[in-house]
């Protein structure tokens, strides 16, 4: 018992230095952010300043980056949905061999690196007259994101009864009827949910968008290429809204989770 | 085929083929064929064909002198001669033609070999530190028990995990730039300067805080499963903490530290915005970065192809083999 207890201490210990690892350098970009002197730092403090808040709303390249990450969102969450939906109810209707090897193509992307995906899809688009952009950027983002709401859906298929469908068949319905008002608020809540990872996905992808969208930019790719050539604290601005969100999404995360297994 | 139109109807079965065969060929198997396809070719001019085009130049400058010459019979015949010469020559097929075989992979230099092997073995390294690093974090959290102490533990790895990679390079970045935080307490305390974005070490530090947590999250969701008695009756029976590790919770946990494993390695071997910003440059070159200049810099897209299909190569077999020494098939892994 008492090694246990020495254990736990141990473990707790470690846990500790861990979280510290993994938070001080957000702390330290978020401190940046309000520091006065004109690049990023902590150590030579020249006074509290919002100043990089507001140059992060007049700067128009960020305002334009968010406006084409918002566009690419909504195109891939345009194919990511409805062909991920296709590919489960395929999925979860077909039997035998041909099946594990769809299955195994289709979540291949989600095992592939970026770069793969976005080089792939610019050899094979950019014959067709989609060349590096915006366009090719979507298309390359909704490759992977689809397998991730296939699987979404395939999961929420899994729980789905088909007797419903049958029921509604024999008493007269047809199927468009049935997918209508019985398939679809079944798989609601997982549309949305698949929506939702889906923007986020594609939101802050980056890999494999850096690889598709050659001169143009979203958000992501645009705070990439600023951190390459000279920092600026506004970047760490943005970092402290970014954290922000985040924690609260996270908050909200965890509540759903715990009411989900009764905890 | 037939049970599936029987099943879903033939409008709605037809729709769904259409959409999954866009989603299956168009964005992933075409693409991917294309590009291996492309790696396999490259363009060069037929040997008489180099041979005609410097004829053709030498047949242009003696138009050139000549058109400057006073003129004379002679000058005119000569000229037409010449004109004439131009005109077959012109005619001539000097079109690139293809030639297969694995060239663009067997051309990649000593450097560039050893830039992808010191990838695969940094990538290796980084997937081995998150293992050892994340597996107790995994196991205390898995173990919370009830109360807000599990949540609040959730919440300190979902928010850095949530944040976009960039910004945690950046992070570093402020941490490790010549002027940076580590720098300046050092020359604080008296100590030298360390170059990490110079010499690439920023990028390898970098690269293990930004993909450690893709590790965390596969094991906590597999220990999860673990029934606890399990680990109880262990206990009982007089096995050792190392013991009920080995015998009962990792052998358990298979399926997520696959993930874990396949997760950390993929993204840190393809990683792009690790490299490219905490390098300026000047730092250790990432495989990657090579692939991106073939495509963006040196327009030599075959050979990139034949790049990525390398690198793809090697994740796959990294995939496999995880998937082999696990003991896990893919279904377990995607889910």
């Amino acid at each position: 018992m008492n090694a246990g207890r020495a254990s736990r201490t141990l473990l707790d210990a470690y846990l500790v230095l861990f979280f510290l690892y993994l938070a001080a350098p957000l702390l330290v970009m978020m401190a940046a952010a309000f520091n006065a002197y004109p690049q990023p730092s902590v150590t030579r403090w020249q006074g509290f300043t919002l100043h990089w808040f507001a140059a992060l709303f007049t700067d128009a390249r960020l305002g334009t980056g968010v406006l084409h990450s918002f566009l690419v969102a909504a195109g891939v969450i345009a194919i990511a949905i409805p062909c991920g939906l296709a590919g489960a109810a395929i999925l979860s209707r077909l039997e035998g061999k041909a099946t594990n090897l769809l299955y195994a193509v289709m979540v291949s992307p989600i095992l592939t690196p970026g770069l793969i995906l976005g080089l792939s899809t610019l050899i094979f688009w950019s014959p067709v007259g989609i060349g590096a952009g915006l366009t090719l950027a979507t298309l390359a983002q909704a490759s992977f994101i689809t397998s991730y709401c296939m699987l979404m859906f395939l999961a929420r298929l899994a729980r789905y009864d088909p007797t419903l469908d049958e029921a509604a068949l024999d008493l007269g319905a047809n199927p468009a009827f049935v997918f209508r008002r019985i398939t679809l608020p079944f798989l609601w809540p997982t549309v949305l949910a698949a929506g939702g990872i889906a923007f986020l996905q594609s939101f802050e992808n980056y890999n494999t968008t850096v690889f598709a969208i050659g001169g143009d930019y979203t958000l992501p790719a645009e705070i990439g290429s600023r951190m390459r050539f000279g920092l600026s604290p506004a970047i760490a601005a943005l970092g402290v809204l970014f954290v922000v969100a985040t924690v609260g999404g996270a908050v909200a995360w965890v509540v759903l989770r715990r009411r989900e297994r009764g905890g | 085929m037939r049970k599936l139109f029987q099943k879903l109807g033939i409008v709605p079965a037809t729709i769904a083929c259409f959409l999954a065969a866009f989603w299956v060929l168009g964005l992933i198997v075409l693409p991917q064929a294309t590009m291996i396809e492309r790696s396999l070719w490259w363009e060069e001019q037929p040997a008489d064909a180099q041979d005609a085009v410097q004829k053709l130049d030498q047949a242009w400058i003696r138009q050139a002198e000549l058109s400057l010459e006073d003129p004379s019979p002679e000058r005119d015949t000569e000229l037409a001669a010449v004109e004439a010469e131009i005109q077959r020559l012109e005619t001539l097929d000097t079109a690139p033609v293809r030639a297969w075989g694995l060239t663009n992979y067997v051309r990649m230099s000593g450097l560039h070999l050893r830039i992808f092997l010191w990838t695969l073995a940094a990538s290796l390294a980084v997937t081995l530190i998150a293992f050892v690093v994340c597996y107790p974090v995994a196991w205390a959290v898995a173990t919370a028990g009830p109360g807000l102490r599990g949540p609040i533990l959730l919440m300190g790895l979902i928010v850095p995990y949530a944040v976009n990679e960039l910004l945690r390079i950046f992070a570093w970045l402020i941490l490790l730039d010549r002027e940076g935080v580590v720098n300046t307490l050092l020359q604080a305390l008296g100590m030298p300067g360390v170059p990490f974005v110079e010499t690439g070490s920023g990028v390898f530090i970098t690269m293990v805080y930004t993909y450690v947590l893709f590790m965390v999250f596969p094991m906590l969701n597999s220990m999860e499963t673990l029934d606890r008695s399990q680990v109880e009756a262990a206990r009982d029976l007089g096995a050792s903490i190392p013991q009920i590790h080995r015998r009962v919770v990792i052998p358990h946990s298979r399926p997520g530290i696959a993930i874990g494993c396949i997760m950390v390695f993929m993204l840190a071997a393809g990683s792009y915005a690790v490299p490219w910003i905490m390098s300026r440059g000047v730092g250790g070159d990432w495989f990657t970065q090579l692939v991106y200049r073939q495509f963006y810099e040196a327009n030599q897209w075959n050979v990139g192809a034949a790049y990525a299909v390398t690198l793809l190569i090697a994740c796959l077999a990294f995939v496999l083999l995880v998937m082999k020494v696990m003991r896990v098939s893919l279904r377990e892994i995607a889910r």
